[in-house]
């Protein structure tokens, strides 16, 4: 054990070693800074998921839940809560509203703040633990306006009569119920039984709220899950959020992505640095062969020597991920103005395997080759490397590379089609690098370009082309990726990204309300909104129970919101058929609720319209971005299909820092609902934000990746290069000769390579752009000229320097070496 | 005692070559004594150096046999081959093969630590240095050190074991005239010092007349 410690702190002189290390920290801290933050960003997500839950785990019913729940609960330790919910009148003198009730226990909420206001207009305030008395109720805004109220009035629900104490200003799980039209009403559990509100025909909404660690939160889900009754349900965050995890998911496929490039780069430096190691290592294991080393003590020798860099990478590459995340997290929270929660352990792990998958599949299999070394070639000079198992380095490649891919993607067929993509590309760029050389070789024959030709034959300077190619396709593609698809991502979020959505207008409010906004420069997009039950497909009764979805079920138990209108929405994408093009019959649906209740094109949808019926063949299917802010729609049916089903109308609207307007707005629409989706455009903006940041952090590693495989792929050649500079000099070179052939060729190179990155980033950055991020197309070129100038700069002073010690020494010492 | 280090039966080596087979040594046959010195010598191509790999054990005959230290090879594989010369055989190399990752004191004491040697390596290795006159360069790297102090060092490395045998592949075949007449003074001194039996292939007849054998290979088989 101390001889092979030993052998390794010697190997430690050769700077391919060193290479080695250092491409290996570059993979693993991008890898735990990337997987720490993204970890933190998502532990960050969900606590937030959870505030707007209002707990972390919720159970809800349409019925009475059952006690048992809670007190299994509580035996775990578990915080809990109650609420119930239904539509009920308030009165107040000859006044009467429709409210929301939430009748809550006052350990309510247990995530997540409640906020209040002294009056109407007073500033928003956290509740601090407050909780409506018995006899007091806290209401929105909207019901002191329409009951004409004052804080300190009294007020009517059922047999009862409350004081009026405070303003409602939020409650965690109000965004979970974005369309509800009444205003709530928040009001001690214990005060609900008076009331006599609550019978069995109510329509009421039973919540049990759960809160605790997060273990026991799971276990907690398991053991009840198996007794739920089939009304009963454990509410996630991904049906209510959907488009906050839409985004989160889109930016943590960034961040990994950013990853991926400069991991796959840091390989590409592995590779070349273990064959310039093994080619180092081969005289010296013949050699030691020869004195009666055994293929074992090889073996053994070589793979310490591997694992322990892979450790001492590991440790290092961890603790500098760890650090940086720490920095990032730091600078997001001045920027979002929260602290991150703390990261979970696991990008740790997936740092280490990171760093023992590259050498396991980069490196050993090109070192192991050395164990079959014959001793025999130190006698016959000329040392060749042992071929056989070239075709096991190559798998052993290829299922690292797949490994490595699915670490960061953690999705089995986006690593596969990575894996694809990564093959055809070094493919590609080998074969378009030959034939960039060809075509100067050819072109320099014409035009005299002295040794210029040589290139064209050269294996050495296509690896360098592809090299460098890759190294620069890489550090493009995610400046494209950033700038161009970040700016074209916001683009499709706008700063003027509606923060209102307003509903319930009736068809006779639609002129005044945009004669309303018309000072204010705004013109409203105004869609229809008839509710619907899907009664039949292809004139079968649709039944709940045919469906084992969950999802599907509760979409049928509810009604739909249809439309009907000519305009294509922008936010959409047609995937199949037509959009209504001067029809008047057809239906258009959204994608996934076709294929979760099973219909799609040309079948007969039957919808239950308030009693009448509608029935419609689907003529095209369409992709809704939901995370767009716009009024987006299940079903539209072509234009004045519906004009005689009841319907009320939907807007979206920016409001902006003019807040005041929507009580303006309420005062002199009364009947019409104001929802402030705001604090979710805000969210989301700041996540785009959050990420452009992120990737730049990850955008610097990629630039260290890549100048690793340089100096990795240059110094896999001085050898040959430095015998080479040896035979001209023996020749009669002069320095200056040789300056400038090293020069040219390296300007040359560089350029080629530029130019070729150039090109493939912006295909591969437009098809990103299209099928990872459901971003348009578009072309700018500016890339392939400026990475041209910039591989040419870079490749050329980086040859040079590599090179310029082998200038100053004598022929002669050069030969002997 | 044996006294027979080396003895070798009707070898044949062939290998194949643009589709035919090339028969590279045709039947050769000797016997070494223990501390004897043995000179091979023949022209560029003649089988020298396979002969000195099939003697040491390296690599494997066609047909006929070898036995190294009365142990026939043939029937051992690559691991035991390796296992029969550690510590026992010396090697020296034309072009010297020191690794260029270690110092001279490190190099010289490889040998030591691959095998079963007792006795403190360090002082084993500088004595084994001090003996061929590198004393003062035990810290050197092989790229610091000029062709004939660099196989001195890779004298001392075949010598520090004080192996039973030491095989020499033209050990002056890189260094001029006047330092490779030091090398192989001392060579010859610690080959009698050590009482060591020593196999030298070389294209140098004066060289090979100090050998108490001389063996001539012409195309293959002894001349």
């Amino acid at each position: 054990m101390n001889l092979l410690f030993k052998h390794w702190q010697q190997r430690w002189r050769m700077p391919e070693l060193r290479l080695l290390l250092l491409a290996l920290i570059v993979s693993v801290s991008v890898v735990t800074a990337v997987g720490f933050f993204t970890s933190r960003v998502e532990n960050a997500m969900q606590a937030q998921a959870r505030q707007l839950l209002g707990g972390d785990l919720v159970l809800t019913s349409a019925r009475p839940l059952d006690a048992t729940y809670l007190q299994r609960a509580k035996a775990l330790g578990l915080e809990t809560a109650e609420t119930i919910s239904f539509p009920s009148m308030a009165s107040r003198g000859d006044k009467l509203q429709l409210t929301q009730l939430k009748a809550a226990s006052n350990t309510y909420p247990l995530r997540g703040d409640l906020k209040t206001a002294a009056t109407p207009d007073a500033p928003s305030l956290l509740a601090n633990g407050q909780f409506p008395a018995r006899g007091e109720i806290w209401a929105e805004a909207r019901l002191f306006t329409e009951l004409a109220a004052k804080v300190g009035d009294a007020v009517n629900l059922g047999r009862s009569t409350f004081t009026l104490a405070r303003v409602l200003t939020e409650e965690p799980d109000r965004s979970s119920n974005m369309f509800q039209l009444a205003p709530v009403v928040l009001m001690n559990m214990d005060d609900l039984q008076a009331t006599e509100l609550l019978s069995p025909a109510s329509r009421a909404r039973f919540n049990q709220l759960f809160a605790g660690k997060a273990a026991v939160i799971q276990q907690f889900q398991k053991a009840i899950e198996p007794q739920l009754k089939p009304t009963e349900r454990v509410r996630t965050l991904d049906e209510d959020l959907a488009s906050v995890q839409e985004t989160l998911q889109r930016a943590t496929r960034f961040l990994g992505l950013a990853a991926l490039l400069s991991v796959v780069l840091a390989g590409a430096a592995v590779v070349l640095t273990s064959a310039s190691l093994m080619r180092r290592e081969l005289p010296a294991v013949a050699v030691l062969k020869a004195m009666g080393m055994s293929r074992r003590q090889v073996l053994l020798d070589h793979a310490f020597s591997l694992l322990l860099t892979a450790l001492l990478a590991a440790a290092i590459g961890v603790a500098v991920g760890f650090v940086l995340q720490f920095a990032l997290a730091e600078w997001l929270s001045q920027l979002v103005g929260k602290a991150l929660p703390a990261p979970s352990l696991l990008p740790l792990l997936s740092g280490v395997l990171t760093a023992v998958v590259l050498l396991l599949g980069f490196a050993l299999p090109q070192l192991l080759r050395l164990v079959n070394t014959s001793p025999m070639q130190i006698l016959q000079g000329a040392l060749q490397r042992p071929q056989q198992s070239l075709l096991w380095v190559g798998a052993s490649l290829l299922l690292a590379v797949f490994g490595l891919l699915w670490l960061q993607a953690r999705d089995w067929q986006l690593a596969g089609m990575l894996l694809l993509g990564l093959i055809v590309g070094t493919v590609l760029f080998w074969g378009l690098a030959t034939a960039a050389l060809r075509l100067v070789q050819a072109l320099s024959k014409r035009v005299g370009g002295g040794w210029l030709p040589s290139l064209g034959r050269s294996r050495r300077a296509v690896l360098l082309v592809v090299v460098f190619a890759t190294g620069l396709f890489a550090l493009l593609l995610l400046t494209t990726v950033r700038t161009d698809l970040l700016n074209r991502w916001a683009e499709t979020l706008p700063a003027d990204a509606p923060d209102h959505f307003l509903i319930n207008i009736q068809p006779a409010e639609a002129a005044p309300l945009q004669a309303f906004f018309k000072p204010h420069g705004v013109e409203l997009n105004l869609y229809p909104m008839i509710r619907g039950r899907l009664v039949e497909i292809n004139g079968k009764p649709v039944r709940v129970d045919d469906y084992e979805n969950p999802r599907a079920q509760r979409l049928l138990e509810r009604e739909f919101n249809l439309s009907s209108f000519a305009e294509f929405p922008v936010s959409n994408v047609l995937l199949e058929g037509q959009w209504f093009a001067g029809a008047t019959q057809g239906l258009s649906i959204e994608q996934e609720i076709g294929a979760m209740l099973q219909f799609g094109m040309g079948d007969k949808l039957t919808f239950d319209v308030a009693g009448q019926r509608f029935s419609d063949t689907v003529t095209s299917v369409r992709e809704v971005r939901w995370d767009s802010m716009q009024p987006n729609f299940f079903v539209i049916a072509a234009p004045n299909s519906m004009t005689q089903m009841p319907q009320t109308l939907i807007t979206s609207v920016h409001f902006g820092e003019k807040k005041a307007l929507v009580t303006e707005l309420i005062q002199q629409f009364p009947s019409i609902t104001a929802i402030d989706v705001g604090a979710v455009v805000t969210q989301i903006r700041s996540l785009v934000e959050q990420v452009s940041f992120a990737v730049q952090g990850i955008f610097v590693f990629t630039l260290i990746a890549g100048v690793v495989v340089l100096i990795a792929a240059l110094q896999s050649q001085k050898a040959e290069r430095r015998r080479e500079l040896a035979i001209l000099k023996s020749l009669g070179a002069g320095r200056a000769l040789l300056q400038r052939r090293i020069w040219s060729e390296f300007l040359l190179l560089g350029a080629l390579a530029g130019a070729l990155a150039g090109l493939l980033a912006l295909t591969a950055g437009n098809v990103l752009a299209y099928y990872l991020f459901d971003l348009g197309i578009s072309l700018n070129i500016v890339p392939l000229v400026v990475s041209s100038l910039i591989g040419s700069v870079l490749v050329g002073v980086a040859g040079y320097w590599n090179l310029r010690g082998l200038l100053q020494v004598l022929p002669l010492s050069l030969l002997k070496s | 005692m044996n006294n027979t280090a080396i003895q070798t039966d009707n070898l044949v080596k062939t290998i194949p070559q643009a589709g035919r087979e090339l028969q590279i040594l045709r039947g050769v046959s000797l016997t070494i004594d223990s501390g004897e010195s043995v000179a091979i010598t023949g022209l560029s191509g003649s089988g020298k150096s396979t002969l000195l790999g099939l003697l040491a054990g390296l690599d494997l005959p066609t047909s006929g046999s070898v036995k190294l230290f009365g142990q026939a090879l043939d029937g051992l594989d690559e691991d035991q081959r390796a296992a029969l010369r550690l510590g026992r055989v010396g090697f020296v190399f034309q072009s010297f093969h020191l690794l260029e990752n270690l110092t001279a004191l490190e190099n010289v004491m490889l040998p030591l630590e691959l095998g079963t040697q007792t006795g403190d390596y360090t002082v084993l290795a500088t004595q084994a240095l001090q003996r061929v006159g590198l004393a003062e360069r035990l810290g050197h790297f092989p790229n610091q050190l000029s062709g004939g102090e660099q196989q001195r060092v890779a004298l001392a490395r075949a010598f520090v074991t004080r192996p039973q045998i030491l095989f020499a592949d033209e050990p002056t075949g890189n260094l001029d005239r006047a330092t490779g007449n030091e090398i192989i003074a001392l060579l010859f001194a610690l080959q009698e010092k050590l009482q060591t039996t020593l196999v030298l292939v070389t294209h140098d007849e004066t060289l090979a007349a100090r050998c108490q054998t001389h063996y001539r290979l012409v195309e293959g088989a002894l001349a």
